[in-house]
């Protein structure tokens, strides 16, 4: 019974494969187009839905075959039989480019068609490991076809012009897709402008493309900024950059970021603490006083005795009657029990000067610690200098070489550009704060505070590290990092990418088994099941290419080859600040110089600006 | 036979057309300005010029639409420059180096002294795009004949708009360098600065917006004494955007 049940369903099988056949040869024309075009689609990658946008796009070919069909008398319903029957004529005649021309209307489209059919069948057939010859096939499948999508990206990329920073709609184009799990496929992957105004997490082992995909963050954040504002839709984009290595590396870095935001029409670019400054004296006393102490290191226990006796002297110093500070030197003179008396000598001041009184004695060790504090920051926070000066902050922190100094440094940066936010809030300015590898010098100010002080201040945040380890300190603020970064993550190669990955979570997938009969001999017959697997598979992230990504937004992933920002030249050197004018400038100096004053009175007003 | 209307129509064409191709582009209200035109006139002036693929005219910004020459418009007048629309980021600052130009040519002394604008397109053009990174660019310069009546002929004037403040550092680094130069823009590498030799701008003019002022002065402040060859004015009023708000609140 099973024999002749199982004779019949062959028999059914060799029917309708020869049944295929007539209707494929019958149907040449379409039959070569779909087999080229699945063929393209496997050598490219392509999904199968750009087959299919490829034959729409082909409708207006034919509704135009149809029509000049219709204007020479013919049927335009029976064009398609007409075509196929001159082909089959043209072709008896041997006149074979005849026959395409003849045929091309009909058979391009419906052979796009059908090559979009027969691929999506097989990479469903592939996907779910049904296909192929072997259990093994599918996995091969699937290697190949992420090294076809890989280069086809790659090549996409490689052509001048075709991934513009910012797309027609203002939208930020990043690269050219590779492949994407959840996520729209497209050829180019772009992200809402808004996306970028939000937190988001860049994770990378050094020499992966980290720094290209910063920059050409950076960029369009600039980019798109400077547009919103031409259009009165906000102040003009502030970014500030904190590089919390230091050394050589990040001048570099710092040269690029000047030349590509630039080019993406930032007017100013600073460099912090090299070629500008900035004022902590600027911060309003009672915040002066806290980040004063904070950037003195203290212990715990019996030292707190010691870090209120310092609070205490600071507070003096700084609210004392004739007004804040104005620079360290006018601070550091401030700490001196003569003076401090002084100052609160004046009626009025009875409890102020008591306590100056009682902490005479550790005033002068407090002035120590604050000298010494000044001389290793350097002039760097001393002025004058302000975030308003310019478009772009790259504030170097020499975290690898002097820890101490960096954590000080930006514990006193955030101040300022907090400080900043709050004292300008009408120019409403849309500022992202960009950090790499903040988790080494975040001591002082951890982490996940500057995430909640940014989100109150309406600044977007962007933590950039080299590994899941090196976001924060400890797990429970790597997890709620990633997991505040409402502008997604991105994830280029990195040796421990699952606890970013598992924040992506799963997806429902088949997997099918097949039963082996014998040495390298496996059925077509098996066991398929519903499985999860995860949307954005660890092992593909371990395996990324210098300047791959994996985009992870909302349960879903895109992989995408990030386009390079070109930029100008390197940039010379630059010049020592407050330097003397070369004996050059000084003999070009004209003798005497007219007076111009009536002449710019009459175009511009009196008086100067 | 040309009618008189017709002469003076085609001279308009030309020097707008012209002014237009300098600036990179301009708005309708800027246009009419400097064509002394009402804005009847102007909507109708811009219909033909479009009409004929001269220019291209569309809302960049808040405010009249912006103007800009086609590659045909270029050709007619002349000029090898790219045909592109102006810059969306450089909007704000094309205007207010417009109106700079519209004030100091509407000044009697200009015209008298048969001054002669060059703009930034104009430089521009002239390095053929080896601007280094660090190489400054002046927003317009100003030629004063030998030949004119003015105290100041034959001097050139470096243009320097500023509407958001540079650092000091910065700004001070472009001031010495406008005030150093000795070669013309797009000469060898050799003549940008040949000690002894007259420097190319006897002095540098800087028009700023109120937020920039203070830089402005406080780095011609750290310039000692090149500081006499610097001049700080404020921007003349029609040099802003019109902000969304403000067109509402008018």
């Amino acid at each position: 019974m099973t024999g002749r049940r199982s004779s019949a369903g062959a028999t059914r099988r060799a029917v309708a494969a020869l049944a295929i056949a007539c209707a494929l040869i019958v149907l040449a024309p379409a039959t070569i187009v779909a087999v080229l075009a699945a063929g393209g689609a496997w050598l490219r990658g392509w999904q199968p839905a750009r087959l299919y946008r490829a034959a729409a796009w082909c409708a207006p070919m034919v509704i135009a075959w149809l029509i000049a069909a219709a204007s020479h008398g013919s049927d335009p319903l029976l064009a398609p039989y007409d075509a196929w029957l001159a082909v089959w004529h043209a072709r008896s005649a041997g006149l074979l480019l005849t026959a395409a021309v003849d045929v091309a209307p009909a058979a391009v489209p419906l052979g796009l068609l059908l090559g979009g059919l027969a691929w999506s069948a097989r990479i469903a057939d592939m996907a779910s490991a049904a296909g192929g010859r072997r259990p093994g096939a599918a996995i091969a499948f699937d290697q190949r076809q992420w090294r076809h999508q890989a280069r086809s990206a790659a090549a996409r990329i490689a052509a001048p012009g075709s991934v513009p920073l910012l797309t027609a709609r203002g939208d930020f184009a990043a690269g050219a897709t590779i492949r994407t799990v959840g996520h729209p496929a497209r050829p180019l992957t772009t992200l809402p402008e808004a996306r970028l105004r939000a937190h988001q997490v860049v994770i990378g082992s050094p020499g992966t493309g980290k720094t290209t995909l910063l920059l050409r963050l950076w960029a369009a954040f600039m980019a798109a900024g400077l547009r919103r504002h031409a259009a009165g839709q906000g102040g003009p984009p502030l970014i500030v950059m904190i590089d919390c290595k230091g050394g050589a590396d990040a001048r570099r870095i710092a040269d690029r970021a000047r030349r590509v935001l630039r080019d993406a029409g930032a007017r100013s670019f600073a460099v912090w603490p090299d070629d500008a400054t900035l004022n902590l004296w600027t911060l309003p006393p009672r915040q002066l006083t806290t980040t004063l102490v904070d950037l003195i290191e203290h212990g715990t226990g019996g030292a707190a005795y010691y870090t209120d006796v310092m609070d205490a002297v600071v507070a003096l110093a700084v609210d004392a009657p004739p007004g804040p500070p104005v620079s360290s030197a006018d601070f550091l003179a401030r700490l001196d029990p003569g003076w401090l008396a002084l100052a609160y000598s004046a009626g009025g001041y009875d409890h102020q000067l008591q306590l100056a009184r009682a902490a005479a004695h550790q005033v002068p060790d407090v002035a120590l610690r604050f000298r010494t504090l000044f001389r290793r920051l350097g002039p760097g926070l001393d002025g004058p200098g302000d975030f308003a000066d310019a478009d772009a902050w790259y504030c170097i922190l020499e975290g690898t070489g002097e820890l101490a100094v960096a954590e000080a440094q930006a514990r006193a940066v955030m101040d300022l550009l907090a400080g900043y936010v709050v004292r300008e809030p009408g120019q409403a300015r849309p500022t992202l704060l960009a950090v790499d590898e903040f988790s080494a010098v975040a001591r002082r100010l951890p982490i996940w505070q500057l995430y909640e002080r940014a989100r109150s201040l309406g600044l977007a945040v962007q933590v950039s590290a080299q590994s899941w380890h090196g976001l924060a300190p400890d797990e429970d603020e790597r997890y709620r990092i990633a997991t505040a970064a409402e502008g997604g993550i991105w994830l280029l190669r990195t040796a421990h990418p699952e606890p970013v990955t598992g924040l992506a979570g799963v997806r429902r997938t088949v997997d099918s088994s097949r039963t082996l009969l014998g040495f390298l001999r496996w059925s077509r017959q098996g066991n398929s099941r519903v499985r999860d697997g995860p949307v954005a598979d660890p092992a593909i992230i371990r395996a990324l290419d210098v300047g791959q990504a994996a985009y992870i937004y909302r349960g879903g992933v895109t992989y995408t080859q990030i386009k390079r920002l070109v930029s100008g030249p390197a940039a010379l050197a630059a010049a020592p600040r407050a330097a003397p004018p070369p004996a050059a400038e000084v003999e070009a100096v004209p003798a005497a110089l007219a007076d111009i004053s009536s002449f710019l009175d009459e175009a511009f007003g009196t008086g100067s600006a | 036979m040309v009618s008189l209307s017709a002469a003076s129509l085609a001279e308009r064409d030309s020097t707008g057309l012209t002014f237009v191709a300098e600036m990179y582009g301009l708005q309708q209200d800027q246009l009419a300005e400097l064509l002394d035109l009402t804005a009847r006139q102007i909507r109708a002036l811009i219909g033909r010029w479009t009409q004929r693929g001269l220019a291209e005219s569309a809302i960049l910004s808040p405010g009249p639409p912006w103007i800009w020459l086609t590659r045909a418009g270029l050709q007619a007048c002349g000029l090898r420059y790219t045909a592109t629309s102006p810059a969306l980021p450089r909007l704000a600052h094309i205007r207010a180096t417009t109106a700079v130009r519209l004030a100091l040519e509407h000044a009697p002394g200009y015209a008298d002294g048969g001054a002669h604008w060059r703009s930034e397109r104009r430089l521009r053009a002239r390095l053929g795009g080896r601007l280094g990174n660090r190489e400054h660019l002046p927003d317009a310069e100003v030629h004063w004949p030998d030949s004119g009546p003015a105290p100041w002929a034959g001097e050139c004037w470096a243009i320097e708009v500023e509407l958001t403040a540079k650092t000091v550092t910065r700004t001070t680094a472009i001031m010495r360098e406008l005030l150093a130069r000795t070669g013309d823009y797009g000469c060898r590498a050799a003549e940008v600065r040949v000690a002894g030799s007259p420097p190319r701008h006897d002095r540098a003019i800087y028009l700023c917006s109120p937020g920039a002022a203070a830089t402005v002065r406080r780095a011609r402040e750290a310039l000692g004494t090149l500081a006499t060859r610097i001049e700080v004015r404020g921007l003349p009023a029609a040099a802003y955007l019109q902000l969304r708000q403000r067109a509402e609140t008018a």
